[in-house]
């Protein structure tokens, strides 16, 4: 078990962890390019860029918008995002283990906090599940990977948070870690494949819909020609909404 | 997926596996990321890029001497490709060469720093130039798209006669020096390659090398899209390509009789092998193939020929670059798996652009219909926000992307521990001082100096048993006088002289975390419990060096600052000034241990050539 672990934390970390950042740079790289590419084929060229970069720093927090309508939904969306970020990046053992692989680090969290802010992710990642899972509208519009995210973000955090603060035997601690390094592998590695890559997507999100109404004629006709429904009206308000029986073609495309 | 497309994947994997080995060799330099070191500095890089890369872009010359020098305008056809792969082969070299230098940064020295009596001077110079003869001699084709540089085209063209004049005076002259660069070193190259006509050789080979390439190039392009290849210029090329390697043959066998050296080509060894397989795949076996004539005029046969042509040339390059060298016993190079990636992938690169020109611009007669468009195709979206975002301008470039980011994070995966994470020194453990109580023999990496210690005169000297704490100050749990190497583990690292992971590991002292770190608090060794909580017999009582971290100093460093510090003393009290002095304890004896041995315990120490005496020679 030591040496499957030694190579989660060797090997298959290089290669998770460089391949989260290649494949990132690499989704934004492309989404930027398409961006170009579609600015410079449209006809119309004018953009409201203030509103674009307004809207943009807008929907960075949340809070502002979603809180009218879905408050709880989005005040355990922040606090779960809260500790997914700041956890794994500063968590005291984690800033060690870079000085000692790496050779440098940065400031650690208190011990005490992050515990918190694991408990907190872990908490806020179970309540997001159970909100997609239970609600049967939010069910229906769930793909795969909406439901298996929460349970998959959560599991490193549950490992980890057991390993650091509980009493437990070298045999089940390493049995924990183990769980622990791997799923955060398997995260790292799936991150810029699905739809987590909205961690560097975000800041562009509101580009590409201002650039959406830049499209040239009939883009919408040949979405719908690839998805399967050629004979399906583009112009249907919420179209997915409306026929929600397909919506899981929709979504496996 | 296409030829073509299926070919751009795996080229862009290469890239992106040379990628990751590119950070290592520019980050922490050549020693950490590759097999070369001082005893063998010429590797793969030289023998393959560098060597046959030059060798391989020959067909510039020729071509270019056929068509605007001899005026055979039916070879025309052939023009612009042979320039067009001259051009990158030449710039693979110049980028192989960057990875090559150890100072990279340095590489415009050989411009300021004027050594004329280095052939490797003629060589850069000639290389350099060449390269911008290239640039200038293709630049046209490109610009025939844009109108604007129409005027700069113009002149180009206009200069063409003085540049191609140019370019066969500088290709002739490097491609033959490159040869001469093996002059210098006699009695290093096996005799079957060393040759004071080295230059000659390598010049007509590469002559041939260049025909054949152009031959190859064109058939693996006509497969690759689908077109015709020139098949009648090919070939009367492959009839002139005879003829060279018929004079190359001649000259060689010729050269070996005239030095007296014939008899190398009947010994039972694997050179004369290498020899004899390299002879016949670039000259016997392609001569007799040409000499047929339904040969020369298929597709398959012009193919294969001359692919064994360039094979045959590109192991001569590698074998006089590296392969048959006579190496002094036991310094062995095989090139590592970054080596050959590094390699593979500026090829890649090459290729990847020489198609992107033919795609792009007008370089055969006729440009190749776009593999990648496909009017049945349906829009493709985004992988994660699904929208469609119009026809990509280098279509596939997401799956392009995908396989070059995947082969790069496999890259940096695999990269040696030392490679990914070391700062500039690779760890040599140390072995424990051999030799009974009375006289040890301290050799940490057993490279056959090291120095005496006589240990019981030092104990008697300094007060018997209450002498063993003024060296051992610290002992392995239930031991005493515990080996200096249990905790120094590295000759020339700090190593870690308490072992975390065997301490919490179940298989190793099965300690629980909480055992040792305070509950509520982050695991650092600043909160830990202090080892002497447990191991009550660690430090001995009355132990002179006070331990204050688990880290232990270098084997090297602990022994002289223990020493040192001693005998510095000493010799003030005993007025022996001499005692401070390195060969007070460096004898210079030169220990006789396996020889093999040395050198595998010697990796990392590079520069350091060990010749060692016969066994009966010993110390004296």
């Amino acid at each position: 078990m030591e040496s499957w672990i030694e190579f989660g934390r060797g090997p298959l970390f290089r290669i998770a962890f460089s391949l989260m950042l290649l494949g990132l740079a690499r989704i934004f790289a492309l989404t930027v390019l398409g961006l170009v590419e579609a600015y410079g084929r449209s006809s119309d060229k004018i953009v409201n860029w203030r509103e674009v970069r307004n809207q943009t720093i807008a929907w960075l927090f949340p809070m502002n918008r979603l809180w009218r309508k879905r408050p709880v939904y989005s005040t355990i969306s922040f606090f779960f995002h809260l500790g997914l970020l700041l956890v794994p990046l500063f968590l005291a053992a984690h800033v060690l283990l870079w000085k000692r692989a790496a050779g440098f680090a940065w400031p650690a969290l208190p011990q005490r906090l992050s515990n918190y802010l694991a408990l907190v992710a872990i908490v806020a990642g179970l309540g997001l599940f159970s909100g997609r899972f239970l609600y049967p509208a939010a069910r229906k519009l769930s793909r795969r990977q909406d439901l298996a995210w929460p349970l998959l973000l959560v599991l490193p955090f549950i490992t980890g948070y057991v390993c650091s603060n509980l009493a437990i035997r070298p045999t089940t601690y390493d049995a924990m870690m183990l769980v622990h390094v791997y799923s955060a592998n398997l995260i790292m590695l799936l991150i810029p494949f699905t739809k987590i890559a909205h961690c560097v997507l975000a800041p562009l999100s509101q580009i590409v819909t201002a650039m959406a109404w830049k499209f040239p004629a009939g883009a919408g006709d040949r979405v719908a020609a690839t998805l399967g429904h050629a004979d399906r009206p583009t112009w249907v308000k919420n179209s997915r909404m409306v026929q929600a029986a397909p919506a899981d073609e929709v979504s496996a495309k | 997926m296409n030829r073509v497309r299926r070919l751009k994947f795996v080229l862009w994997s290469l890239l992106g596996l040379a990628a990751s080995v590119a950070v290592p060799r520019f980050l922490f330099g050549l020693g950490a990321s590759t097999n070369l070191s001082d005893a063998n500095p010429w590797g793969v890089w030289i023998g393959f890029d560098v060597m046959a890369g030059v060798a391989l872009a020959a067909g510039g010359f020729i071509v270019t001497a056929t068509v605007y020098i001899f005026k055979l305008d039916r070879f025309h056809a052939v023009v612009r490709p042979a320039v067009l792969t001259a051009f990158l082969g030449y710039a693979a070299v110049a980028i192989s060469l960057l990875f090559d230098l150890g100072l990279p940064w340095n590489i415009w020295h050989m411009m300021v720093f004027w050594n004329p009596h280095s052939p490797l001077f003629e060589v850069g110079w000639c290389v350099m130039l060449y390269l911008a003869v290239l640039a200038l001699e293709f630049f046209p084709v490109p610009a025939e798209d844009f109108p604007r540089l129409a005027k700069v085209r113009a002149v180009l063209v206009k200069a063409r006669l003085p540049l191609v004049i140019l370019g066969i005076g500088l290709s002739t002259l490097h491609q033959s020096s490159l040869g001469s660069l093996f002059l210098i070193m006699p009695y290093r190259l096996h005799p079957l390659w060393y040759s004071p006509i080295l230059p000659l050789l390598f010049l007509v080979s590469a002559i041939a090398l260049g025909i054949s390439m152009v031959i190859f190039e064109s058939h693996v392009t006509a497969y690759l899209y689908r077109r015709q290849p020139e098949s009648e210029v090919l070939a009367s090329f492959a009839g002139a390509s005879r003829w060279v390697l018929l004079i190359y043959l001649a000259v060689r066998f010729g050269d070996l009789l005239v030095r007296h050296q014939a008899g190398q080509l009947l010994a039972f060894d694997w050179r004369a092998a290498i020899f004899w397989f390299e002879v016949a795949a670039m000259a016997i076996v392609p001569i007799a193939l040409f000499w047929t004539s339904r040969v020369r005029q298929s597709r398959a046969g012009q193919w294969a020929t001359a692919s064994l042509v360039v094979f045959g040339v590109v192991l001569n390059r590698i074998d006089v670059g590296g392969v048959a060298h006579l190496r002094p016993d036991g310094a062995f190079y095989l090139p590592a798996w970054t080596e050959i990636a590094i390699s593979v992938g500026v090829v890649s690169a090459a290729v990847l652009a020489f198609l992107f020109m033919v795609e792009r611009f007008r370089v055969w007669e006729r440009r190749p219909a776009d593999p990648e468009q496909d009017p049945l195709k349906l829009p493709e979206f985004d992988a994660v926000d699904d929208t469609w975002l119009g026809v990509p301008g280098i279509a596939a470039r997401t799956t392009y992307s995908m396989a070059f980011i995947i082969a790069a994070a496999f890259g940096f995966g695999f990269l040696h521990v030392e490679a990914a994470e070391t700062r500039g020194l690779e760890p040599i453990p140390v072995h424990q001082a051999r030799g009974g109580r009375d006289i040890l023999w301290i050799d940490g990496n057993l490279d056959g100096f090291g120095v005496t210690f006589k240990h019981v005169e030092h104990e008697k000297r300094e007060g018997a048993k209450q002498s063993c704490v003024k060296c051992h100050h610290m002992n392995l749990p239930r031991d005493e006088g515990t080996a200096c190497s249990r905790c120094h583990g590295d000759m020339y690292l700090p190593s870690d002289s308490f072992r975390h992971d065997w301490h919490a590991s179940p298989s190793g002292g099965r300690v629980a975390c909480y055992q040792c770190h305070a509950r509520g608090q982050a695991r650092t060794a600043a909160t830990a419990v202090a080892c002497d909580k447990c191991h009550k017999d660690l430090v001995p009582a009355g132990a002179a060096i006070k331990v204050k971290q688990y880290r232990a100093v270098a084997y090297t460093e602990a022994m002289h600052r223990l020493c040192i510090g001693c005998h510095v003393k000493k010799a003030k009290e005993n007025k022996k000034p001499e005692m401070t002095r390195c060969d007070w304890c460096h004898k210079d004896k030169r220990q006789v241990i396996d020889s093999r041995e040395i050198v595998l315990r010697r990796r990392g120490l590079t520069g350091i050539n060990v010749v060692l005496p016969p066994p009966d020679a010993g110390g004296k």
